[in-house]
């Protein structure tokens, strides 16, 4: 009996998703202009202008009379980082930050690699540009744009840009990369108009890689990166040759969805999940319900209330570079909740976290980064791009600590032509930052499943 | 009696028992319904390190005071503000509208007189006393004596992001009347907000601060006494009230929540609209609860990013307000706008300043700033959202004690009296207040203090 019901809802399901897939649509878009006021009469400048990262004597000493003024409030008694960024660590980072840290010379190596800005819809869109240096004869490079997230930056890339651009085995691909920053955040100039979405930052970062003379290129993405990204590849599903992505929410909840949280734990065969796909999944309640509350906080104020948000951690460097850096803990590990010092320097080190506080500092863009969540959200939980899926090659790398996992079964409800799933071995939300090597083995391993193909 | 025995064999003899039996039992379930039931009053010990054997019983005056350096440091602080800029037209929508911001900061900076209201502060007198290992601050305000006038004692508990001083406006109206009732009023501060010592360890949550505030009662010498109280304040009231319901005369709440969801509540969701008679409620609570989606779920999903985060990770929420008071202002002002009236979202100037003063906002959130309170503030909010609140002893327990609801029109929720009769058991008044918010005390003290004295005579004119 069970089984005839199991098998019905099945046969429905795949009923379903067939009619389902033969209506996919492409998405629409709009032009935008970001800039104050009306937009001015004529052609937009569209020179490519280069960019240096710089710093002052004044900024510096700012940053350290903050930190000085700063008024610690001690964390209650064994409670490490369960009520957010512990305080007796805190002291220390700040310590650090204060009397070792040296922003000059991060700067310089900000500028290792060059800069650039360019105006589109308005804004100054800032991003890097990195090319291969000893490209062998004959050989092009493959060109890459990777999108950051929140509460990244293009500096997350910093480590695998070697990897994908000098790769160290013969025939591997080499890549030219472009990493961006999405309007808003560090030096890429924040819109003054409201509505300023990941679609348009797709369309935005279209329009730059068509300015830059790439008619068709590689994406890859995490966090709203992967967003971004993914609508890139929906908008243009003949400029984006492949899209590589390292977190996967589900956006759509469909009945074959449904059936898998319902059955999956009994029966994982029937619906391809592997033992880490249960292990992440169950017990329902708790990773389904009660983990993502505890950790949407900074989500649900961010999407609501971002001037508030953001206010205070404008004025307070401690208090932005505590706020970010619970992140840079807890979505590299929950476990690290229960740790006093956060498990913070197991993975990274307290120059690479700061730098990137660094960046959100000097630009003062905290609080124009965390208009984006309410951007995205004005719409509802479902906005056009979600229902509709991807169509061009896609590989997921499925990091075992991501906030959110995502089995193959799941990734395929949306991108219907997944060439890649991965397991990876290790790793949490901040991918590139965290495990450069394995996320550029699995770039290259996807770039070699596509370009086999043609 | 031998004939009676004889009559009675067994037959009948076991129906009488049974019947005996099953009369009894149904009194004793009917009578149980009916007696009153109270939650366990627990213990706790707050302090540092190992609770201390000695204790300290005594009352100590306290003045609030400030200096030079602390106002110096405050101006340093807001001339170092790093201003962003607002979208276009964007009003409140986005939080705490950035052009706005800079003339409340430039008041504050220019105009502001902390030393005068440091003065207005110690206008009543204030003392502390040692409870649980903390230090818990109160107001203490007696009513001038008056012949042939009977005062009663009465405690009024704020909520976040409020304070003891939000009861400024009401206290002479309670305290100094001029017919045969007054009241003699004890504000305390919740362990953790403002001047009262913040718990230094884990699961200080609305039980343990009613517990405190039980006991700074009977310290005080007063074995029943009045409650009066609105966000936490009213949950904080409400575990009194069931933690000794013979020591409470009556309760009076300014804002319900509703935490027995059920096939109840989604009846008279269903029906409400359109047979409102039909499930108890009247033409004003159908205008105040629908369209339901709109103003309860999606208004409150809306209102309630503070709360998830500080329910989640208080300490890193609170940490950037603690060294900057430009930022810590947008915070709590913003709920002192969107609260007062959920229109003021898409207002400039989210109309702050229609109901309020900016010296008495800017009080507030100086009580927050100088006492360094934000985050432990910010945790009790973690701590009462631990267990979950439904299943929580409290949530399932009744309040038996004579109970007063005062509806304001532009409060977050709004709970319809038979959403109220499923906890509250014995409900003397209820009024729906022609203007105001959240902020009752603050906004409209004169229509509260009515409608609390209303509710008092009633009580007081029903006792035995």
């Amino acid at each position: 009996m069970l089984l005839e019901v199991l098998l019905a809802l099945v046969l429905g399901a795949v009923v379903l998703l067939v009619l389902r897939r033969s209506k996919a649509a492409v998405l629409k878009t709009e032009d935008g202009w970001w800039g104050a006021g009306s937009p001015p009469a004529g052609a937009e400048d569209e020179s490519i202008r280069p960019f240096q990262v710089e710093t002052s004597r004044e900024e510096i000493e700012d940053l350290q009379r903050r930190i000085d003024q700063t008024r610690p409030v001690p964390s209650l008694e064994d409670s490490q980082f369960n009520y957010g960024f512990n305080s007796t660590y805190l002291q220390k980072v700040a310590a650090y930050w204060r009397n070792e840290f040296d922003w000059s010379k991060q700067v310089d190596k900000l500028n290792q690699y060059p800069h650039f800005k360019t105006k589109i819809e308005g804004i100054d869109v800032h991003y890097v540009h990195v090319k291969p240096k000893n490209l062998p004869e004959g050989r092009t490079a493959v060109p890459l744009i990777m999108v950051h997230g929140w509460p990244g930056s293009f500096y997350e890339f910093y480590g695998i840009l070697p990897l994908l651009t000098e790769p160290a085995n013969a025939d591997d691909v080499a890549f030219e990369v472009i990493c961006p920053s999405i309007p808003g955040y560090g030096f890429s100039e924040a819109p003054r108009k409201k509505g300023f979405n990941s679609v348009c930052a797709a369309r935005v970062f279209l329009k730059l890689m068509r300015r830059l003379g790439f008619g068709r290129f590689y994406a890859q993405g995490g966090d709203w990166g992967w967003q971004i990204t993914t609508n890139m590849a929906q908008l243009d599903p003949t400029a984006v040759k492949g899209l590589h992505i390292n977190f996967a929410p589900v956006e759509n909840v469909g009945p074959l969805l449904i059936l898998s949280i319902l059955l999956g734990r009994r029966f994982p065969g029937l619906f391809g999940f592997t033992e880490l796909d249960v292990k992440r999944l169950y017990p329902r309640v708790e990773k389904m319900l009660v983990e993502p509350l505890k950790e949407t906080g900074y989500f649900h104020i961010q999407a609501t209330k971002p001037d508030t948000a953001g206010r205070g951690l404008n004025d307070s460097p401690v208090g932005l570079a505590a706020y970010i850096l619970e992140k840079f803990s807890t979505w590299t590990d929950h476990e690290f909740r229960n740790l006093e010092d956060g498990g913070l320097e197991r993975k990274f080190s307290l120059e690479d976290l700061l730098t990137n506080v660094m960046i959100y500092w000097t630009t003062g863009s905290i609080t124009s980064s965390m208009r984006f969540y309410k951007e995205n959200f004005a719409k509802g939980f479902y906005p056009p791009h979600a229902r509709i899926p991807v169509t061009v090659p896609t590989g997921v790398a499925a990091f075992p600590n991501e906030l959110m996992h995502t089995p193959k079964l799941w990734a395929k409800q949306k991108n219907h032509k997944l060439k890649t799933y991965t397991t990876m071995a290790r790793g949490g939300h901040f991918a590139a930052m965290e495990e450069p090597g394995l996320m550029a083995q699995d770039i290259q391993k996807f770039i070699k499943v596509v370009e086999g193909k043609k | 009696r031998q004939r009676l025995t004889e009559e009675l064999d067994r037959p009948k003899l076991q129906l009488l028992a049974l019947s005996s039996v099953g009369i009894g039992l149904t009194y004793f379930l009917v009578w149980r319904r009916k007696a009153k039931k109270s939650i366990p009053l627990g213990d706790g010990w707050w302090g540092h390190g190992q609770q201390t054997l000695r204790d300290d019983n005594k009352i100590y005056p306290f003045k609030v005071e400030t200096s030079e350096d602390e106002i110096n440091d405050l101006h340093r602080r807001i001339d170092q503000m790093r201003y962003t800029e607002p979208l276009e037209d964007c009003g409140f929508q986005y939080g705490f509208n950035s052009n706005y911001l800079q003339k409340v900061v430039s008041y504050w900076r220019n105009q502001f007189d902390w030393k005068k209201q440091v003065a207005k502060l110690n206008e009543y007198p204030h003392f502390k006393t040692n409870i649980e290992g903390l230090d818990v601050h109160f107001v203490h305000v007696r009513a001038p004596h008056r012949p042939g006038q009977k005062v009663l004692p009465l405690m009024l508990v704020h909520g976040w992001p409020g304070s003891f001083f939000e009861f400024y406006k009401i206290l002479p109206l309670l305290t100094d009347t001029k017919d045969d009732l007054a009241f003699e009023v004890i504000c305390p501060s919740i362990p953790g907000y403002g001047f009262s010592e913040a718990p230094h360890k884990q699961g200080f949550c609305s039980l343990d601060a009613a517990r405190i505030f039980l006991k700074l009662m009977e310290r005080l010498g007063f074995n029943k006494f009045y409650l009066q109280g609105g966000d936490w304040g009213s949950l904080i009231t409400t575990n009194m009230a069931q933690m000794k319901p013979q020591c409470v005369s009556g309760l009076h709440l300014n804002m319900l929540a509703v935490t027995k969801r059920g096939v109840g509540m989604l009846l008279s969701l269903i029906i409400g609209p359109y047979l409102p008679f039909l499930v108890g409620f009247t033409r004003e609570d159908v205008r105040r609860l629908f369209p339901y989606f709109e103003k309860n779920v999606y208004d409150l999903l809306m209102e309630s990013g503070y709360m998830h985060i500080q329910g989640t990770k208080p300490d890193t929420a609170g940490c950037g307000l603690n060294d900057s008071p430009v930022g810590l202002a947008a915070y709590i002002l913003e709920k002192f706008s969107t609260w007062t009236d959920r229109k003021n979202r898409d207002l400039e100037d989210g109309d702050l300043e229609k109901k309020y003063s900016l010296d008495d906002l800017l009080t507030n959130v100086m009580i927050y700033w100088t006492t360094r309170s934000i985050i432990p503030s910010m945790r009790f909010y973690k701590e009462n959202f631990k267990t979950n609140p439904q299943n929580r002893v409290d949530a399932r327990t009744g309040i038996f004690v004579p109970m007063g609801h005062a509806a304001f029109p532009n409060e977050l929720m709004h709970c319809p009296l038979p959403w109220a009769r499923w906890r509250f058991k014995d409900i003397r008044s209820y009024s729906y207040m022609p203007r105001g918010g959240h902020f009752a005390a603050f906004e409209e003290p004169r229509l509260l203090a009515e409608d609390f004295v209303k509710f008092v005579r009633k009580v007081e004119g029903k006792k035995r």
